[in-house]
C-alpha cells in the first residue's frame, strides 16, 4: 500500500520543497507564502503537526537551533519521495497537454 | 473581571471565550477549575484552543516557540498535556489550523482524549459499584410485589445519579465525535 503521507498534502509538499534550504518553523512559513504567491499561508498548528509528521517519518530532520527555534532541513528519503511526486504531478500535467494517450502507444 | 464557567464541550468553551473578547476583553489566566479572569483592552484579541497530549519538557518548548513566533500566547497549558489555550492579537491570521487535514487531526486528538476518559470513568464506576451494584436499597430484590416497585422507583433517581461519571463520559465522547464528524 501507498505511504499514508502520500500523495503529498499541499502543506506537506510547500514543506519539503521550502525545507530544501535549512530554515526554521517560521521562517519556512515565510518562504512558502512568498513562493505560492500568497496563496498557501500555514497557521502555527497546522506548520507544527506537519513538521512533527513529517520529522517521523524521517523525510526532514533538525539540523540545528538558532535560540529555543529548531532548524530543519530536507532528508535525502524526503528528495526521493519529491522525486516521485514530481514523475506523477508530471504524467498529470502531460494527461492535461492531451499527450497522456501517446505515451501508452 | 472574573467569571465562573464549566465546560464539557471544547468547541463551545472556545466560542464562549471569543464571545467575551470581542466585548474587548483580554483574558489573563485560567485555572482549570472554571474560573477565568480577563481584563479590558483597547485592542481585539482571539483565542484558540488545541489539545496536546504529554511529551517531553524539550519538544513542548519547541511547539511554544513554534506558536509564540506566530504571535501567539499560551495563556494555559503546560507539559502535562490537555487543552492548551492560544491567544493573540486579532489580525488577518486568527485561526491555528490552516488546512482540514491538521484540523481533523486535532478533533481526532481530542475524541482519544475523551475514549480514554470514558474508559477510566466507567471503570472506576464498575470497581465501585461491583459488589453492590447501583441500588443500595437493603433487600430490595427481595421484595416483592407492590413494595418491590415502590422501592425500585424510588432509588431509581439515585441509582442514576451514582452513574454520572459514566453519563459525562458518554457525553464528552457523543460531542467530541460530533465535531469530528462535521469537519471531516
Amino acid at each position: 500500500m501507498k505511504h499514508k503521507l502520500l500523495p503529498l498534502s499541499e502543506t506537506m509538499h510547500y514543506i519539503l520543497l521550502a525545507l530544501r534550504e535549512p530554515l526554521h518553523g517560521y521562517a519556512a512559513m515565510q518562504k512558502i507564502e512568498q513562493m505560492s504567491n500568497g496563496q498557501v499561508v500555514l497557521a502555527a498548528g497546522t506548520l507544527y503537526g506537519a513538521v512533527e509528521n513529517l520529522t517521523k517519518h524521517g523525510w526532514i530532520e533538525p539540523v540545528g537551533e538558532e535560540g529555543r527555534r529548531k532548524i530543519y532541513c530536507i532528508t535525502n528519503e524526503g528528495k526521493e519521495i519529491l522525486q516521485l511526486e514530481r514523475n506523477r504531478l508530471t504524467h498529470i500535467l502531460s494527461l492535461y497537454e492531451g499527450s497522456g494517450m501517446d505515451e501508452e502507444v | 473581571m472574573k467569571k465562573f464557567k464549566l465546560f464539557v464541550d471544547i468547541e463551545k468553551e472556545e466560542n464562549w471565550l471569543n464571545e467575551q473578547l470581542q466585548k474587548g476583553y483580554r483574558c489573563k489566566a485560567i485555572n482549570g477549575l472554571g474560573v477565568y479572569t480577563f481584563e479590558k483592552m483597547d485592542e481585539q484579541y482571539v483565542m484558540r484552543l488545541d489539545y496536546q497530549r504529554y511529551v517531553a519538557k524539550d519538544k513542548f518548548e519547541n511547539y511554544q516557540s513554534m506558536y509564540e513566533d506566530f504571535g501567539w500566547h499560551l495563556v494555559r497549558g503546560d507539559t502535562i498535556g490537555g487543552i492548551q489555550y492560544w491567544q493573540k492579537e486579532a489580525d488577518d491570521q486568527t485561526e491555528i489550523f490552516s488546512d482540514r487535514q491538521s484540523a481533523n487531526d486535532y478533533y481526532k486528538r481530542i475524541m482519544n482524549y475523551t475514549l480514554s476518559l470514558g474508559f477510566i470513568l466507567s471503570f472506576l464506576c464498575f470497581l465501585f459499584y461491583r459488589d453492590n451494584g447501583i441500588y443500595l436499597t437493603p433487600g430490595l430484590w427481595d421484595m416483592e410485589g407492590a413494595l418491590f416497585w415502590k422501592a425500585l422507583l424510588f432509588e431509581t433517581p439515585f441509582a442514576l445519579m451514582r452513574l454520572v461519571p459514566v453519563m459525562i463520559a458518554i457525553l464528552l465522547l457523543s460531542s467530541s465525535y460530533k465535531a469530528y464528524r462535521k469537519c471531516s
